[in-house]
């Protein structure tokens, strides 16, 4: 070892990153190196592709990537030096040697080839010669790839996912002019069977690479066609039935769905995300959700309510609507934390997603022909549900008189919204922090005296309903009240949500939600609602 | 040894025992809901395949609604080839593992066997569930040959048995389907309905995954009518063709005093609760089921035997109340043996005429009144008659089990589609095609309550139907209602 380059090596520490770069700069000035110093230099810089990883110095790898540089300009020499070090590397380390390496051009990648070729039996060895491949940038590359899905076929799995990784790496890097007709659609086909492939890793791989191929353009017509049909099946379009058993597949075919062209996936595919878009605090334990839900928004009619399972250990509960947005495609409900699903649905956040929405269910809200003076009366978090139909009625014409009942100042939500929906809004609480002192009764009471009211709408607790029915009922005013029974699935299938209407028995599901509230039998909703509170109870204090 | 099979003449294969279906212990298998049945070994599956005749007109094949090739199937298992078996099933049934374990062969193929008339008949369903069992726990399951794409999509409205046979049939003949379903799992009543222990979930599974690996897209949470009409499908979506498979799903209730008290369920609601929702492992699942420790079922159909022996299941005593006798029960053979064995409270000929309920509107009594069987009448059946005697039992939890009615979403709203009375969709019965042009329907839209194989075998039909209609060809229309007297348990 020459002197001045055992002055510099002495100094050097791998592991320090102020020793790494002054050694850097220290051989950057040298010149006129011989053949042995280089190899001398070399063999003590390469230290650091072992090292790079291990440090907490985000630096480090940089300066690896450097010292890979100062390496290559030591000239074609070396690449057999660093061939051989690559094949006693980790997976993290051939990523340096790659980067190395691929500064050499046509004469590293020949040369890495025909390793390549050398060594069939070497796993470990494979692995990491196929890591350096697809560090190179050269369009020459893309006539390796048959070379390497060759090495595909292996009967180890880790070296078949290592070469699909490989391809996919340059199907990104290169330029797609590098790629011809015939080599595209042969890796196509190549690559395509291992989808189907037993392990998951090489399922991933190839789904991965196929995805890349797509996004560059580089598949054909028919290709795409097959690939989409492929994630599709993959993907499931669905997380209920797993559909490839293994997570990391199946997230790769989702990310790329996205990318394939209008005329290979013209059908919509209904998926509607469920993502909670904003969620704002109305008042303590309530908030009010903005759901993307593009195709229910695109339906949904006043009166109509949503069945929402959060998650899927969760239970299906049905919802009232408070708004919509037909253009962005979203709904909004009023959630208050009463029992256990309500409370966890409280939780959620903007970003999050339902497992389940479904709608619009139920008939729409009746209402009244002509125009005339109508009153809708919204009980705690039944506010936001009157406000649809008080649009409804208001854009018949009529006057809409809207009365909320509250317990106090604290607990009114969505005033402004309905005094927007209204032409007037008259707000009652029980301790009289606002409006009038008193029930919602109280202030309709008032309004049937000095207005000529032809119909009344109530939602909200079911002694609020009834009450409000029976102050309508000696004046036989056309009144409507939303039941909120227990429901399971919200179709009609169970018959969980069977209200007694007029002495017959209805489903609140699809008859409803909307009754005649003069033929309702009340205390027979009440009593009905309290089916499971031991139920409810205990799950709620579990969850606690 | 077994004997070789060419030169077994047919007096000797007579003389051949029946092979029962092993069964779980009636003690242990009310402790969880893991499948009753389990299944013929080979050397089972061999010897009971010995016993087919193999007749020259065999009445087998024409009493199955989908007309599987039985004595063909059976030959193959006989030779020792279960694969080959399972994917000669495969040829007209898409649900082998599904109909050997819930079809009524005792009133289908199994009726009919020649070896019956004199002896116990070939256990054809047993074979069948073999066949397909082998197939799946051996992966021989192969990917049929779909014809090239026609350019032609179809919508299928719900992925009960009918959704998924015709979305198979259609599928393999080139046509892009799209099946939507209503709640957040495939399956219809295969999931809701119809309990682990009859059928675990993980076949089902295979099959709607196998269907997916075709090309079929599932949508969930979509209730067509609701979110999509059937215009909407056909006009704006680009559909050619509709087929409507929603089933039977409004359960019907008794309408007596107490009806609508607390505890009182249909059997749909139990059911699903229980299967779909997983309400036996709730806390754990957010669904609750109250039931308690008295559960007293009403009818004794197939569907009373799955709540029986569910309620069993969930550490309850069950009782059957049904107005008839027990050999009038409407349930298939088998499953009412499996119930018997499993001490279940059996109340035949009791009518029940009131649920009495406490001061919080909790069902805590079931009044009934005796009945007493009158001579058969013309149909052959006897018909219960009351006799004024009334008897009360404690009960916590009453479960209706009445059969159901057709579901009316779709009928409600498309003024097109047309129904008889009962709300049973009007459809032409040689095309299954209904009132509205390009919309056909199969299974128990149309019949009103049936089996999973005659919904199958309509569900083919109808794609058959459907494929005529697609590619071009005239679809007879003239509308008659097929079989439209909703089945009931009376």
């Amino acid at each position: 070892m020459t002197d001045r380059v055992n002055q510099i090596l002495q100094k050097f520490d791998a592991h320090i990153v102020e020793s790494v770069t002054q050694t850097l700069d220290k051989v950057k000035a040298l010149t006129d190196l011989t053949q042995d110093e280089k190899l001398d230099l070399a063999k003590n810089l390469c230290e650091l592709f072992f090292h790079a990883h291990h440090t907490s110095s985000t630096l480090m790898p940089k300066l690896a990537v450097t010292t890979g540089k100062r390496i290559a300009k030591f000239g074609p020499e070396m690449i057999p030096f660093l061939i051989d070090e690559v094949m006693e590397a980790d997976g993290e380390s051939a990523v340096y040697f790659g980067k190395a390496l691929s500064r050499f051009g046509v004469r590293g990648l020949d040369y890495t080839l025909a390793r390549l070729n050398d060594c069939k039996d070497q796993d470990h060895d494979l692995i990491n010669l196929m890591q350096v491949l697809s560090y190179f940038k050269i369009p020459e590359t893309a006539n390796a790839i048959p070379t390497i899905l060759a090495q595909a076929q292996h009967p180890n799995h880790q070296v078949t996912a290592m070469a699909l990784y490989t391809v996919g790496r340059l199907t990104q890097k290169l330029q797609t002019s590098a790629f011809s007709e015939s080599t595209r659609s042969a890796m196509f086909d190549h690559i395509f069977r291992f989808l189907s492939g037993v392990q998951g890793l090489v399922r991933k791989n190839a789904a991965r690479t196929l995805g890349k191929m797509l996004r560059r353009g580089l598949l054909s017509h028919e290709n795409e066609k097959k690939l989409y049909n492929a994630f599709l099946s993959i993907t499931g379009r669905d997380e209920h039935h797993n559909w490839d058993r293994a997570f990391i597949v199946r997230r790769e075919a989702e990310d790329f769905l996205p990318y394939f062209h209008a005329e290979t996936a013209p059908v919509k595919l209904y998926t509607q995300s469920f993502k909670i878009l904003s969620k704002r605090l109305l008042c303590t334990n309530t908030y009010h959700f903005t759901i993307d839900a593009p195709l229910i928004a695109r339906k949904i009619e006043a009166g109509q309510f949503l069945i929402v399972r959060p998650h899927i250990f969760s239970e299906r509960i049905p919802l009232s609507v408070c708004g919509w947005n037909r253009e962005k495609g979203s709904v909004s409900i009023i959630v208050s934390a009463v029992g256990k699903t309500t409370t966890e649905i409280n939780t959620m956040g903007v970003g999050d997603a339902f497992q389940d929405v479904v709608g619009p269910l139920g008939e729409r809200s009746i209402i009244p022909a002509d125009a005339g003076t109508c009153v809708v009366i919204g009980g705690g978090y039944g506010t936001g549900a009157i406000i649809p139909t008080a649009k409804d009625l208001k854009a018949l014409g009529c006057k809409v008189i809207g009365i909320v009942g509250a317990r106090s100042e604290d607990s009114l939500i969505m005033i402004p919204e309905l005094k927007q929906a209204c032409d007037e809004v008259v707000v009652t609480t029980n301790d009289g922090s606002q409006g009038i002192k008193g029930f919602v009764t109280d202030a309709l009471r008032e309004v049937l005296h000095r207005e000529n009211v032809t119909y009344v709408l109530a939602v909200g607790p079911v002694p609020m309903m009834k009450a409000v029915s029976e102050m309508t009922r000696p004046a036989n005013i056309t009144t409507y009240v939303s039941l909120n029974a227990i429901m399971v699935d919200g179709t009609g299938m169970c018959g969980a949500c069977r209200v007694t209407v007029g002495g017959e028995t209805k489903f609140a599901c699809f008859h409803g939600p909307d009754f005649d509230g003069h033929k309702v039998d009340f205390e027979n909703l009440m009593k009905r609602q309290k089916m499971f509170v031991k139920e409810e109870k205990l799950a709620f204090e579990r969850m606690k | 040894m077994m004997p070789q099979v060419t030169t077994l003449s047919n007096k000797e294969r007579t003389k051949l025992p029946h092979q029962e279906m092993p069964l779980r212990p009636a003690e242990s298998r009310v402790l969880n809901f893991d499948e009753v049945p389990v299944g013929y070994s080979n050397d089972q599956a061999l010897s009971e395949s010995l016993r087919c005749l193999h007749c020259k007109k065999p009445a087998c094949v024409g009493a199955c609604p989908v007309g599987i090739d039985i004595p063909g199937f059976i030959r193959l298992i006989e030779e020792g080839d279960p694969a080959a078996a399972a994917k000669k099933i495969r040829e007209t049934n898409f649900l082998p593992a599904v109909c050997g374990r819930v079809c009524p062969q005792d009133k289908q193929c199994q009726a009919v066997c020649v070896v019956g008339r004199k002896n116990i008949p070939v256990g054809i369903g047993n074979l069948e569930r073999y066949a397909a069992d082998y197939e799946r726990t051996n992966g021989t399951l192969e990917i049929p040959v779909i014809q090239e794409p026609t350019g032609k999509r179809v919508a299928i409205i719900g992925s009960g048995p009918a959704g998924l046979s015709a979305a198979y049939e259609l599928t393999i003949r080139g046509h892009e389907v799209v099946v939507f379903e209503a709640s957040h799992r495939a399956g219809g009543v295969l999931v809701y309905g119809i309990p682990r222990f009859r059928l675990p979930l993980r076949i089902i599974d295979e099959d709607v995954r196998f269907l997916t690996r075709l090309g079929v897209r599932f949508v969930y949470n979509m209730v067509i009518g609701k979110v999509l009409t059937l215009e909407d499908l056909l006009h704006q979506e680009g559909f050619d063709a509709v087929m409507i498979g929603t089933g039977a799903g409004l359960p019907r209730m008794l309408n007596v005093p107490g009806s609508n008290a607390n505890g009182v369920y249909s059997a749909n609601e139990y059911l699903t609760r229980i299967y779909l929702m997983e309400a036996n492992h709730f806390p754990k699942y957010s669904t609750p089921v109250s039931s308690g420790k008295k559960v007293a079922v009403i009818g004794a159909g197939n569907t009373a035997m799955d709540v029986l022996r569910t309620a069993k299941r969930l550490g309850a005593e069950p009782t059957c109340y049904y107005r008839r006798s027990h050999d009038e029960a409407p349930a298939r053979s088998e499953e009412l043996k499996h119930a018997e064995q499993e001490a279940i409270g059996w109340r035949w000929l009791s009518n029940p005429v009131e649920f009495i309920v406490d001061e919080n509107n909790f069902v805590k009594q079931i009044k009934c009144e005796r009945m007493e069987l009158s001579e058969p009448d013309e149909t052959g059946r006897r018909k219960p008659l009351p006799t004024g005697n009334f008897f009360v039992e404690d009960c916590d939890t009453v479960v209706m089990s009445l059969g159901c009615s057709v579901n009316p979403i779709i009928p409600s709203t498309d003024a097109e589609i047309r129904t008889n009375k009962w709300g049973v969709i009007t459809v032409d019965s040689n095309t299954c095609q209904t009132s509205k042009k390009g919309v056909f329907a199969a299974g128990d839209a149309i019949t009103g309550g049936s089996t999973v194989i005659l919904a199958m075998g309509q569900a083919k039909k109808a794609a058959a139907a459907m494929h005529e209609y697609l590619v071009g060809k005239p679809v007879s229309a003239s509308f008659e209602v097929l079989n439209g007297v909703p089945a009931t348990v009376s």
